[in-house]
């Protein structure tokens, strides 16, 4: 099938259908009019989307952890005990690595060996081995929305049997679960299925079961500059919106600076509902959801809950619509259930003290919300003449050109000419443009911006500086400045 | 730079796709003066071992961060021995493991897969390159 930026037909859909239903066999216990009406059983505070509509419209910021063991009543007592003990408003199931690459014979082995240790071996909830059967055992377990959380370049089998086994939201994107998720795997693949997936959740929408949509904001969650990741989130809406998706969360990840973490989110959110409105999509619920610090995290764990705290208020004072919580024990991989919780506890605690507070309009809030807007329409007007007005073919295009470059993202297509660096205040800018069509004059500023710090630090704007702020926040600074 | 003659496999083991560290262990390798040749994320062990016989390589270090570096590394010592690498120096770092254990048995538990050494998470590339230098006798 060749990738076009249209709606797939009934028929494109159901065939392509027959073959991933058959790529394990717990895919054969997908029926979907059965599972249209399982969702309409279910109670409204088990759906993601309506929890979100509410939300938007009371104004508050919701929490939500990242977690997901191999073992299925493992996995019920880790998400209650997030739910009664941490608080949290939105559960997960977090996907482990292999079924992320589709290796459901390894997470088989996971299975049996976490059985036989009596702990966890796999880093998250091998979903598609679990089946129907499994996944609704989570879904009638638990009492609040459940979201599937992954990484998956081709997550068609894994949704097919999440969503229809009561799961009403789902994170990913064709450009947003490839290039920060694989090494190899082509865009016109990815932006395929995800097409497909978006199809499915259109066809849920149409049935009148609504299932929420997130594109991943973070990407590599390495200085990735607003603008970049705003580009991405946004044509990710847009290809989503084209399949009939209605529900839709934008994500961005924390960078730091709490102006421009603001402008971003204010901007992410404005720009996308302009874009809809262009391209003629009605009825768009568009939310927002604010990633703490994705980067590097101190060991100590007081540290580490001053940097969970910083972020928290930054998402409340943006206006997102929710948060995705880190824990005390990020600094050392996947956190225990009890850490998860302190995780979400710390960060409500400062959501309810900023409640109904936002942050005003200042000259320098406005200033960067018209420079991340410029520089994301710079991007998105190259990325529609690259496709002579298809944006899923100029999306492509435009990675392969690096028009659209994610700083240190392991995937073979993606440029990697683009270098970020902090500037004196702690702002991501472009260190080095590469093929990003910029005007002169953006370039300029970023180069500016970066020169300040440098000569500030008395040394030469270069890569040193990035490498210094990949490590400062875990050495317990924003900004790398030479020791 | 100067070079120090030995050469050495770097990459992140598994299904596991964490690129930045990987870019940075390349960085300050080559900046001391090893030959890196890095395969990247998402490697098996086969890919590390390929290109350590490929290359004549002298050492091999394996980066896990999502977890599951408990069950990719599983026999990778004696695929080495089988390959022909007798002997050659193994090391293992990052997030090896699921969830926050005692160190002192994560890393017997690698030790006795047969990995030379086994570093912590948080364990600067710096410490893990002086190690090598005197594992590989380089002057420093």
């Amino acid at each position: 099938m060749k990738l076009k930026f249209n709606r797939w037909t009934e028929e494109e859909f159901m065939k392509v259908r027959e073959e991933v239903l058959k790529q394990w066999p717990t895919g054969a216990e997908v029926d979907l009019d059965e599972a249209v009406a399982y969702h309409k059983a279910l109670p409204d505070h088990k759906n993601f989307a309506k929890k979100l509509i509410d939300a938007k419209e009371k104004g508050i910021t919701l929490a939500q952890p990242r977690a997901g063991v191999a073992l299925i009543d493992e996995h019920i007592e880790l998400l209650n005990f997030l739910d009664e003990k941490g608080g949290a408003d939105l559960l997960p199931s977090t996907i482990d690595s292999y079924t992320r690459q589709n290796k459901y014979e390894e997470c088989e082995r996971g299975i049996i060996e976490s059985r036989r240790a009596g702990r966890s071996l796999l880093n998250g909830f091998p979903g598609v081995n679990h089946g129907i059967e499994g996944c609704r055992k989570v879904v009638e377990s638990v009492n609040l929305p459940l979201q599937l959380r992954h990484g998956t370049p081709d997550a068609r089998l894994l949704s097919e049997i999440m969503i229809a086994s009561g799961f009403t939201s789902n994170e990913g994107g064709g450009v947003s679960y490839n290039i920060p998720y694989a090494k190899s795997v082509s865009l016109e693949r990815t932006l395929l299925d995800w097409q497909y997936v978006d199809r499915l959740i259109g066809w849920y929408e149409e049935q009148g079961v609504s299932i929420n949509r997130e594109p991943f904001g973070p990407l590599t969650g390495t200085l990735v500059p607003p603008s970049m990741s705003n580009v991405v989130q946004i044509l990710e809406c847009l290809l989503a919106a084209e399949q009939g998706v209605k529900n839709i969360t934008l994500g961005y990840g924390q960078c730091g600076n709490l102006v421009q973490d603001v402008a971003a989110i204010k901007s992410l959110r404005e720009q996308a509902e302009e874009y809809c409105a262009e391209l003629g999509y009605e009825n768009m619920m568009i939310t927002t959801v604010f990633h703490q610090w994705m980067g590097g995290f101190p060991e100590d764990e007081a540290k580490a809950f001053g940097v969970i705290s910083n972020a928290s208020v930054t998402a409340a004072l943006s206006g997102a619509t929710k948060v995705i919580v880190k824990t005390p024990h990020e600094a050392l991989g996947i956190p225990t259930k009890e850490a998860n919780a302190e995780g979400i506890k710390a960060t409500k605690m400062v959501l309810n003290l900023l409640e109904g507070q936002n942050i005003s309009d200042s000259e320098e809030l406005n200033a960067e919300v018209d420079l991340i807007k410029k520089e994301v329409k710079a991007i998105m007007d190259k990325v529609a003449e690259l496709g002579n007005g298809d944006l899923a073919v100029g999306t492509v295009k435009a990675i392969e050109q690096g028009v659209i470059d994610i700083p240190f993202a392991p995937s073979m297509y993606n440029a990697g000419k683009m270098l970020p660096a902090r500037d004196n205040q702690g702002k991501i800018r472009y260190l080095e443009v590469g093929n990003v069509p910029f005007s002169q004059k953006i370039v300029d500023f970023n180069k500016s911006a970066l020169e300040e710090r440098a000569e500030f630090e008395e040394r030469e704007v270069g890569f040193q500086l990035t490498v210094d702020d990949i490590f400062a926040v875990s050495k317990g600074k924003l900004i790398g400045r030479p020791e | 730079m100067e070079k120090n003659g030995k050469k050495v496999v770097i990459g992140v083991i598994g299904s596991d796709c964490h690129a930045v560290g990987n870019k940075i262990i390349d960085h300050v390798l080559a900046k001391q003066g090893f030959d890196v040749v890095n395969i990247g994320v998402l490697s098996p062990q086969e890919d590390f071992i390929n290109a350590a016989v490929e290359t004549n390589a002298d050492a091999i270090i394996v980066s896990s961060l999502y977890g599951h570096g408990e069950l990719d590394c599983q026999g990778m010592r004696e695929k080495c021995q089988e390959a022909g690498l007798k002997d050659i120096t193994l090391y293992v770092g990052g997030n090896i493991v699921v969830g926050k254990q005692t160190w002192e048995d994560v890393e017997k538990r690698f030790e006795s897969m047969g990995f030379d050494r086994v570093y912590a998470p948080g364990t600067p590339i710096e410490i893990t390159a002086k190690d090598l230098k005197k594992d590989l006798s380089i002057a420093e």
